[in-house]
């Protein structure tokens, strides 16, 4: 059975979560994944350890672990694949994967120039 | 004309502004503008003053202001209208226009799945960490620093 884990910075204001919560909620009604969870790295619960041991306890055979992060760093290269690296470890059984963060997937560029072409229809009936 | 800039926050980390390069680049290939520059708030150049500079150079009329954030935080309320305030006094013909940070879109459901069918093992992410020291500024705050892969340790090893 297959999960998507959401890796995401956390914040010490928690409404700033509040728009990761709604793409896991878009992601959970689109199907493709069994499970759809978001895990932590710092500020708030569940830590991202944590949200792989309830991937596992839900069922998993395989994760698929996504960082939501703009930017590579010290983070993505070295924080996350420790801690699932550890998590493999705990969970022998389960397949756990990485992706790239999603930065560098399309889409984004795509939905910058969304953002700009609004301000510009704002700009221009001003 | 109309140009765009992605503001962004920079990096201390060598080389991981070239993500950021290539999203403008992506965003230069769709047409959406005849202008596509990038201004970083830290670390990284140019800066969102230089941004603006070459906008003009290139006979912009026009600059909306795309924040490459995720969230609303202090770059994008407090640090971006500032340094707004200050381009508009050294080019005050410009017309300035910012777009909504990054925040909920259906395409962040999609940038995630795209992510997910490319997953990998976790170790093969960190070993492009060391590839880092191909774009090495010999900055102290880089992770990589004095790392056998940082040019100042290199440097003295040589």
């Amino acid at each position: 059975m297959k999960a998507l884990l959401i890796m995401a910075h956390g914040s010490p204001r928690p409404e700033a979560n509040d728009d990761i919560r709604r793409i896991a909620d878009v992601l959970r009604a689109r199907g493709t994944h069994a499970v759809v969870t978001i895990g932590y790295l710092d500020c708030n619960d569940p830590d991202i350890a944590a949200a792989v041991d309830e991937c596992v306890a839900a069922g998993a055979t395989e994760i698929a672990a996504v960082p939501y992060f703009l930017h590579s760093g010290k983070h993505m290269l070295r924080d996350l694949p420790e801690i699932l690296e550890a998590a493999a470890v705990r969970h022998p059984g389960v397949k756990i994967a990485m992706g790239d963060y999603i930065g560098q997937e399309p889409q984004i560029a795509a939905l910058l120039l969304d953002r700009v072409q609004a301000a510009m229809g704002r700009a221009s009936s001003e | 004309m109309d140009a765009i800039i992605l503001f962004s926050h920079g990096s201390v980390l060598c080389g991981a502004e070239r993500n950021v390069m290539a999203v403008a680049q992506r965003m230069r290939e769709s047409g959406a503008a005849p202008i596509v520059e990038v201004g970083f708030v830290n670390y990284t150049e140019p800066t969102f003053a230089a941004a603006v500079a070459r906008c003009v150079e290139q006979m912009a009329t026009r600059i909306v202001i795309a924040p490459y954030f995720l969230v609303a935080g202090k770059f994008v309320t407090r640090e971006l209208p500032g340094e707004i305030a200050q381009a508009r006094r050294e080019h005050p013909s410009i017309e300035f226009a910012v777009a909504a940070v990054i925040g909920f879109h259906e395409l962040l459901a999609d940038a995630i799945l795209s992510s997910a069918e490319g997953a990998r093992p976790p170790a093969a992410h960190s070993a492009t960490l060391r590839e880092a020291s191909a774009w090495c500024r010999e900055d102290p705050k880089c992770p990589l620093y004095g790392s056998d892969v940082c040019r100042v340790k290199l440097r003295v090893a040589t």
